[in-house]
């Protein structure tokens, strides 16, 4: 116990250190940016004077020391500024965007979860056979293949084609959908959100579900090698007990660990994704200020995915600890 | 640079494996399309005429239609057949161009982007965990803190922020193919999309230092490195002599395969419209969007080129890890 209380502390400082070097570096980004805010958000017939007002009001005539400890200090009081172009709360854009994307991110992780690890199990017991070559096949495609084009040729066949399916949008979120459910004992709303996330969930999802299911294969094969399993099966331990008890527990490390890293690639995906399905998260949020130099927002957005991240990396590591007692708390 | 052993189990795994053969052949023709694009396109890929507009690759369409169109001036409506003919084999866009072309010449601008970055990466990656590794220390733990944050923004964003500071760079080079006089009315310059280049390079670097960090540090404690810091050697002449010889195939190895991310990723920024040039894959796809219920191979056409692409790198990546078994991992976007 006091053990892991280290490890979480230490990990935690570490991450600490990580997340004030992502809230540093995101300040730069908009220090060396060649855009300047007062003359975006300024009219167009403004005079030098009003903009040079605008540039004092935003505070960029300080020296950049000043705008620095102002920006920490506001971050860490959970401000994130105001956007240039709506002069909204950042923040509360955000939170606005992120159940979508949270939503979408989440969905591909269970689709990609569930569809990879039973397969690369079977590919591995059945080394060689008809169902572990067609597996290896599809998984290298999906390696293979831009999440964005996998979803606009989705679109192409499942909804142009076949007529089935929405291929743009997201009318409801799931916790309106439910409250519908359970309050109104409405199930449309449950029926449109489930519609919705279909196609949006397989494009985010068919690259990590490739990922995952080599890594699940790989790691299957490695285990099934060493001879503890040789020992076991001699001495006539049942093949599902082995399987599940010694085999899987142990292949399963890199996994969990990869599951952790790919969040981000799920999140950063997700920016391609939303803009195909013209899907309201953080993506579709980070492009369209993008296309507008709105850098709080876009500073926002990199602190809150950067910061989940790492936390999510130290969650990972302290789970893999627990699952493995080979991996050390250190 | 590459040992006699590591040619003959490399010369050993290309001749047992036909499937990593065929993603290297899939591999070597995208490069000779890339570079002989002027000559092997058979039009013009910006060549515009309305005319022919939207006609469906070879063996689709057939149907018969009326239009109306100018012709000498007058508006009449004809009757035409919109069966995919020879001239245009992967069909016509929205403009009338010529689809094989475009998609042709498409690939120059992810081979140029993947290797440009790549090399890059390769420079700053390598010397940053040659450095970090071998020096150990308060210099190895500034440098992993940075790579740490780096690594704390998924690569599309990054990419994507450092879009947002660079502008749009391209730089316009001739085409020596056609300012050679081999082919004409083809564009005379080709486009390098700087921008996104240094964006991914800005990413890639990174998974460079990582693996080069671990393989300085393998090297570092071998006995030869030893010796030579005995002898009186220099850290520098240490690196380059002994350490970097020592590590540069796993390192080449992960290059090779992270090729293949650097190419998705490319596809994806010219998708959302900040490639600088309107010669690519993802520009196409994301062009073709606008007809997918009439005219399916606008989008098509170019992402299978890209899937045919990376699914050459990822059979080469499998071979050379085979091969030489380097222990590394797969990164990813």
């Amino acid at each position: 116990m006091k053990d892991e209380l280290v490890f979480l502390g230490r990990r935690l400082a570490q991450g600490v250190v990580v997340v004030w070097g992502v809230v540093t570096t995101v300040f730069l980004f908009r220090v060396i940016s060649p855009t300047n805010p007062a003359q975006l958000m300024a009219p167009d017939d403004a005079t030098p004077e009003l903009i040079q007002q605008i540039e004092q009001d935003l505070g960029l005539t300080e020296p950049v020391l000043n705008q620095y400890v102002y920006y920490l200090s506001g971050v860490l009081q959970g401000d994130l500024g105001f956007s240039y172009m709506t002069n909204t709360p950042v923040l509360r854009r955000i939170m606005f965007a992120l159940p979508g994307t949270l939503e979408l991110a989440a969905a591909a992780l269970v689709f990609a979860v569930l569809a990879s690890i039973p397969l690369g199990i079977l590919s591995a017991m059945y080394r060689g056979s008809r169902i572990d070559s067609t597996s290896n096949l599809v998984s290298l495609g999906g390696v293979s293949t831009p999440n964005f084009w996998l979803a606009i040729m989705m679109v192409l066949l499942v909804s142009v084609q076949l007529g089935v399916l929405p291929t743009s949008g997201r009318p409801i979120g799931l916790v309106d959908a439910l409250t519908l459910l359970v309050f109104q004992a409405d199930p449309n709303g449950l029926t449109s959100w489930v519609a919705h996330m279909i196609l949006p969930t397989i494009a985010l999802g068919t690259y990590f579900m490739a990922l995952l299911f080599r890594l699940t294969r790989n790691g299957v094969l490695e285990e099934l090698g060493k001879e503890y399993v040789l020992a076991a099966r001699g001495k006539g331990l049942p093949e599902s007990l082995l399987m599940y008890r010694y085999v899987l527990r142990n292949s399963l490390t890199p996994v969990v660990t990869v599951t952790g890293l790919q969040l981000g690639g799920l999140i950063g995906g997700s920016v391609v994704v939303e803009s195909v399905f013209a899907w309201p998260g953080l993506g579709t949020l980070f492009i369209r200020s993008l296309n507008v130099s709105d850098w709080p927002m876009m500073q926002g957005i990199l602190i809150l995915v950067g910061a989940g991240y790492v936390l999510t990396n130290i969650t990972v590591d302290f789970v893999n600890a627990k699952l493995n007692p080979q991996v050390e708390l250190a | 640079m590459i040992s006699d052993r590591t040619r003959t189990s490399l010369e050993r795994e290309i001749r047992s494996n036909t499937v990593a053969t065929i993603g290297v052949a899939l591999l070597l023709s995208m490069l000779l399309m890339a570079v002989f694009a002027p000559v092997l396109a058979p039009h013009d890929p910006t060549d515009q005429d309305s005319s022919r507009n939207h006609q469906p690759p070879l063996f689709f369409g057939g149907e018969e239609s009326e239009t109306t169109r100018m012709i000498d001036g007058e508006i009449r409506t004809v009757t035409e057949s919109n069966a995919g003919t020879l001239a245009h084999p992967l069909g016509t866009d929205s403009n009338g161009r010529d689809v094989l072309s475009r998609t042709i010449y498409g690939a120059r601008t992810s081979i140029i982007v993947a290797f440009s970055a790549m090399a890059v990466s390769l420079v700053v990656g390598t010397t940053v965990g040659m450095v970090s590794g071998y020096y150990a220390g308060r210099t190895d733990s500034v440098l992993m803190r940075f790579v740490d944050i780096v690594l704390a923004f998924p690569a599309l964003l990054i990419t994507l922020a450092m879009i947002g500071i660079l502008g749009n760079i391209t730089v316009t080079v001739p085409d020596p193919l056609v300012a050679s006089g081999l082919v004409s009315d083809r564009p005379t310059h080709a486009v390098i999309p700087v921008t996104i280049t240094l964006a991914i390079s800005s990413v890639v670097w990174v998974w460079i230092a990582r693996v080069a960090r671990g393989e300085a540090i393998a090297a570092k404690n071998e006995e030869y490195v030893m010796a030579a810091r005995t002898m009186g050697m220099s850290n520098l002449g240490i690196i380059r002599k002994h350490v970097l010889p020592n590590s540069i195939t796993p390192i080449l190895v992960l290059a090779t395969i992270q090729v293949a991310s650097i190419i998705i990723i490319e596809s994806s920024l010219s998708f959302l419209g900040f490639s600088g040039t309107t010669l690519s894959w993802g520009y196409d796809i994301a062009a073709g969007r606008d007809y997918l219920a009439t005219s399916w191979w606008l989008s098509t056409v170019p992402g299978l080129f890209i899937v045919v692409t990376v699914v050459g790198i990822n059979l080469l990546g499998d071979l050379l890890r085979d091969a030489l078994d380097p222990g590394i991992q797969r990164g990813g976007l």
